[in-house]
């Protein structure tokens, strides 16, 4: 038997997947394509979302939808049906994305052509937030049922996301959802927080979310 | 859940470090677990044996050193354990404006093998 040995290792258990998205956004950087990671728990409307932003955004850029879920094809279903090209990522029961599953994806989908990728990660608050897809923005969706509170009991999703959007605003009137208390919770985690109230369902609200996105996507396919 | 995905995470890193550095076993792995990196402790030590089953390290041991999670606050200087007063100052009350200075670390300190 060899000698029994000690091996300093200090470095972050995240840290070889932080390396990987670092080289994924270069990567996308020379394919001037835009990645966008979306968040959030299940149920709080994200397909739903994505449909409505494909729809504002369809005849100004070329989009690709990634959707990542544990099992089943439902959600790559629906957006294919919009005619928008989909690939469905199945993390074989893990909770997330991680940026070496996210790059396959990307192959898989083929960027070359798109200006805008979006990666719909699996429903969870906890475990994407941890982990670096090499998205350019991460974005959270929030819904109304959901509850005020979210930003105190899941802080690090609102500190590693730029943008929020608050989804299903058109039932406000049905729950006890204060909205300045959501606001001043989530700037509290995260004050360069870009803060979307929006109902996926009527279409109010969304191309203040869509205008910001394309804002976004330019500033990066083409910088100045 | 979330333990468990960040087990494996570390579990592959490891099997790099162990090709590099050309080792066939690991007795044990020591991680330095920061409280406020969002990683609890217990959780981690629950999950582990369930996330090794059956596979190369089945039977290395988990050390975890806990790092405690002090802030100071922005707002009177108090430096405290942001974990143990749910991230409010217990001097001024303020829950808004601290600078982390320790405990957000989530590590690999160091891997015992052969």
């Amino acid at each position: 038997m060899d000698p029994i040995r000690i091996i300093e290792v200090k470095e972050s258990v995240f840290a070889d997947n932080d390396r990987q998205a670092e080289a994924l956004r270069g990567q996308l950087r020379g394919e001037r394509t835009f990645l966008m990671n979306l968040m959030s728990s299940p149920g709080s409307g994200k397909t739903t979302t994505l449909l409505r932003t494909i729809e504002q955004l369809r005849d100004e850029l070329r989009i690709g939808v990634m959707e990542a879920d544990i099992d089943s094809a439902v959600d790559a279903e629906t957006i294919g049906a919009t005619g928008i090209r989909s690939v469905q990522l199945h993390t074989g029961g893990m909770c997330h994305l991680d940026a070496e599953m996210t790059r396959q994806g990307l192959a898989a989908i083929g960027t070359e052509d798109l200006d805008l990728v979006i990666l719909e990660n699996v429903g969870n608050l906890v475990c994407p937030a941890e982990f670096d897809t090499g998205a350019v923005k991460n974005v959270m969706i929030l819904s109304v049922p959901e509850g005020h509170d979210k930003p105190l009991k899941y802080p690090l999703i609102f500190t590693v996301c730029d943008a929020l959007i608050i989804n299903k605003i058109d039932v406000l009137p049905y729950f006890d959802f204060d909205m300045e208390k959501v606001v001043e919770y989530a700037r509290m985690r995260n004050p360069k927080l870009e803060i979307f109230p929006i109902s996926a369902k009527t279409g109010e609200g969304v191309s203040a979310w869509t205008d910001w996105l394309k804002q976004q996507v330019k500033a990066w396919n083409d910088p100045a | 859940m979330h333990e468990v995905g960040i087990i494996s995470s570390m579990l592959k890193k490891i099997e790099r470090i162990m090709e590099q550095e050309e080792l066939t076993h690991v007795e044990k792995i020591v991680i330095e677990v920061g409280e406020l990196s969002g990683v609890v402790p217990h959780y981690m030590e629950e999950c582990y044996p369930a996330a090794v089953y059956k596979t190369r390290f089945a039977e290395t041991k988990l050390e975890m050193i806990t790092i405690p999670g002090i802030l100071r606050c922005d707002e009177c200087g108090m430096e405290f354990n942001g974990y143990q007063h749910d991230l409010c100052c217990p001097a001024c009350g303020n829950r808004q404006k601290h600078t982390p200075l320790t405990g957000r670390e989530l590590l690999i300190k160091e891997i015992v093998g052969y």
